[in-house]
């Protein structure tokens, strides 16, 4: 039985969960934990400096328990963090290249930009925070800013301009950055 | 008006079953599912699915603009809404028509007219189809009283905007009246945005008789017959059959010229059923509502009519004329239909969603199984239990009954808890196979099973 994460009770997942919370709270960037079999890496920015050759850690929001390096395909411990409603955009997990996806809040039609013919919310390589607003999901005619959720740099654009979007669907790629705060320049 | 590509706003059993008969006619399926639907058998059937938000049907399957908007977004040119969430939604039958798709059913206006319950009656009176005797809308507990009594006690509180039971209250005793309309009133407001309340008169030995309809945009109107749904546990349905046994070959003819009437008036298009109340003990029938969709029940109707409704509701729906008129309705035979439902009979009904793990349904000869369930399938939380419907045939009444017996003793399902041992109660039990039903039927076996806890066992 190689994969612990298939062993890991809801309450030992529930005390991982209060470990994310705390961590994220104290000034520390990362806690690296080994029992036995388990190693956990936790981490609010950049991976743990040498040692454990770990998935990248992600970032910020929201904080996340990423398996360590012999359990590769574990999922990733996403602690239960309270569900944006609608229509704010959801930052999933990070994947093995370390980028967060943003992904639509609601079903419709995707535009990149505020209007016809003007520039995109965002290219890539734009940095965005949390509040910028990367999109807009039209549905019949009700236009919705989708704020990005998560601040970084956009990696990659995965929707075409005006497509029809599912629930869920990915349309962004952002590499995290590890706090957002206010001297990152905002895109406009 | 092309119907190529039809959207399909629903789930489970009836999804298949829209699916099913888009494929019969060539037309290409877009399955819209919520985040919770997106591995169902239906999604597997489509051509494609659509995901069109979370499992809370309040922001999937209710949404109208998210329908809508997935409908022209998925290049579809009609809307079939299935039966519950948006069927009877006069909103999604405009929004469609704003933005050039076919709604798969009435006008918005057919469904706005008797979606009020109160101005369907007022319609039916002046078509001269029975009504029960009652009253207009009534604003306090002492109008209500005094109308009450008027026509008589018992009566039964009803909300205007009503269905599915809810903000139905039987009222026997004067003294009862205020609380009953109080608790009538939150219910309907709390169910319908509306707390608009009527009275009718409550007929206590009575059976549920709808009659099936068809009607194209030419003002044809043909009847396929009625059933008989009147086993049914808190205003849902359980078992429909049909034809509706025990009944005088001139008070059926009666019942069907009353639906067609009805429907005729109102230039009424696409599938509907007009449901009645029969009562047993004077013989007389009333109605009771319009429903303007397909009904879970239909395939009963289908199996003595040899007609696909719901490749008619499309045919209907492209701006063809009926096929067939009513001299071409040949009825043969009866059909019996189950319900199966994810709820365990023996603890009050309790749902009991989860993982299928055994599902080995009934085959042969004369069995009809609707469903969208497999061994593997997760029964989600947050929707309706029905799990399967099981619909049976035979020459005559006695040989369904018979046939839906050995049906239920083969059906074996594991994981779930069903009601499948209710529903072998029922056929087995004397009264049913008597013919002998009425609305308050189930009630009784109920307690009758619960007295004899072998019965379940046993069955």
């Amino acid at each position: 039985m190689n994969n612990a994460f298939d062993t890991l009770s809801d309450d030992e997942v529930r005390q991982i969960a209060q470990l994310v919370e705390t961590l994220d709270h104290s000034t520390f960037d990362f806690l690296q934990l080994e029992i036995g079999d388990l190693k956990l890496t936790i981490g609010k920015g950049a991976a743990p400096p040498t040692g454990v050759a770990t998935a990248p850690v992600a970032a910020a929001q929201p904080p996340v328990a990423a398996p360590a390096a012999h359990v590769p395909a574990a999922p990733v411990v996403t602690p239960a963090a309270p569900d944006p409603s609608p229509p704010a955009a959801k930052a999933k997990g990070p994947v093995q290249d370390g980028t967060v996806a943003i992904v639509a809040p609601i079903m419709g039609r995707f535009y990149a930009q505020p209007e016809p013919g003007a520039a995109p919310f965002v290219a890539v390589g734009a940095m965005v925070r949390k509040e910028t607003t990367v999109a807009l999901i039209e549905v019949m005619k009700v236009f919705n800013a989708v704020p990005a959720g998560v601040s970084g740099v956009v990696t990659e654009i995965c929707v075409q301009d005006a497509a029809i979007i599912e629930y869920g669907q990915v349309m962004f790629r952002v590499r995290p950055t590890e706090t957002a705060s206010n001297d990152i320049p905002i895109v406009a | 008006m092309t119907v190529s590509r039809v959207l399909i706003a629903n789930r489970g059993e009836i999804a298949v079953r829209v699916i099913r008969a888009c494929q019969a006619l060539g037309i290409e399926t877009v399955l819209a599912v919520s985040e919770a639907d997106r591995d169902s058998l239906p999604a597997r059937l489509a051509d494609r699915t659509i995901c069109i938000g979370p499992a809370s049907a309040t922001a999937s399957y209710l949404n109208v603009n998210t329908i809508v908007a997935a409908a022209s977004g998925t290049g579809s040119d009609a809307v079939h809404p299935g039966y519950g969430f948006l069927a009877e939604s006069p909103e999604l039958a405009d929004a469609c028509a704003a933005e050039g798709i076919t709604f798969v059913g009435p006008q918005a206006e057919q469904i706005r007219q008797m979606g009020n319950k109160l101005q369907a009656r007022t319609l039916a009176r002046q078509c001269g189809v029975p009504i029960l005797p009652g009253s207009e809308k009534v604003h306090s507990f002492e109008e209500a009283g005094a109308v009450a009594a008027q026509i008589g006690l018992p009566v039964m509180l009803k909300a205007a905007a009503g269905g599915g039971g809810r903000g139905m209250k039987i009222v026997t005793e004067a003294k009862d009246m205020r609380q009953m309309f109080t608790s009538a009133s939150a219910e309907a407001r709390a169910a319908f945005g509306n707390d608009t309340l009527y009275l009718e008169r409550y007929i206590a030995n009575a059976r549920h008789v709808e009659v099936q309809l068809l009607g194209d945009r030419f003002g044809n109107v043909v009847h396929l017959g009625e059933r008989d749904c009147s086993l049914q546990r808190r205003h849902q349905k359980l078992v429909e059959e049909a034809p509706a046994p025990a009944m005088t070959e001139s008070r059926r003819e009666e019942i069907r010229q009353a639906a067609v009437t009805l429907a005729r008036n109102i230039g009424y298009e696409n599938a509907g059923t007009v449901e009645f109340i029969f009562d047993q003990d004077t013989g007389k029938f009333y109605f009771l509502e319009m429903n303007t969709r397909i009904q879970v029940e239909h395939p009963v109707s289908e199996a003595i009519t040899g007609v696909d409704l719901v490749q008619e509701q499309l045919r209907i729906a492209r701006g063809e004329a009926l096929r067939f008129s009513q001299s071409d309705v040949i009825f043969r035979g009866h059909a019996i239909e189950c319900r199966i439902t994810a709820e365990v009979p023996d603890e009050g009904f309790r749902p009991s969603p989860g993982r299928i793990m055994v599902w080995s349904p009934p085959e042969g000869p004369n069995i009809r199984l609707d469903t969208h369930c497999y061994a593997g399938y997760t029964v989600p939380i947050f929707y309706d239990s029905m799990v399967a419907k099981l619909i049976i045939y035979g020459r005559d009444r006695a040989e369904a009954v018979e046939r839906m017996r050995r049906a239920l003793a083969q059906f074996s399902v594991s994981g779930i808890g069903t009601n499948l041992s209710f529903l072998r109660f029922v056929m087995s039990h004397p009264d049913f196979a008597a013919g002998k039903v009425n609305t308050r039927l189930v009630e009784e076996l109920i307690t009758q099973m619960r007295a004899v806890p072998s019965a379940i066992a046993s069955a």
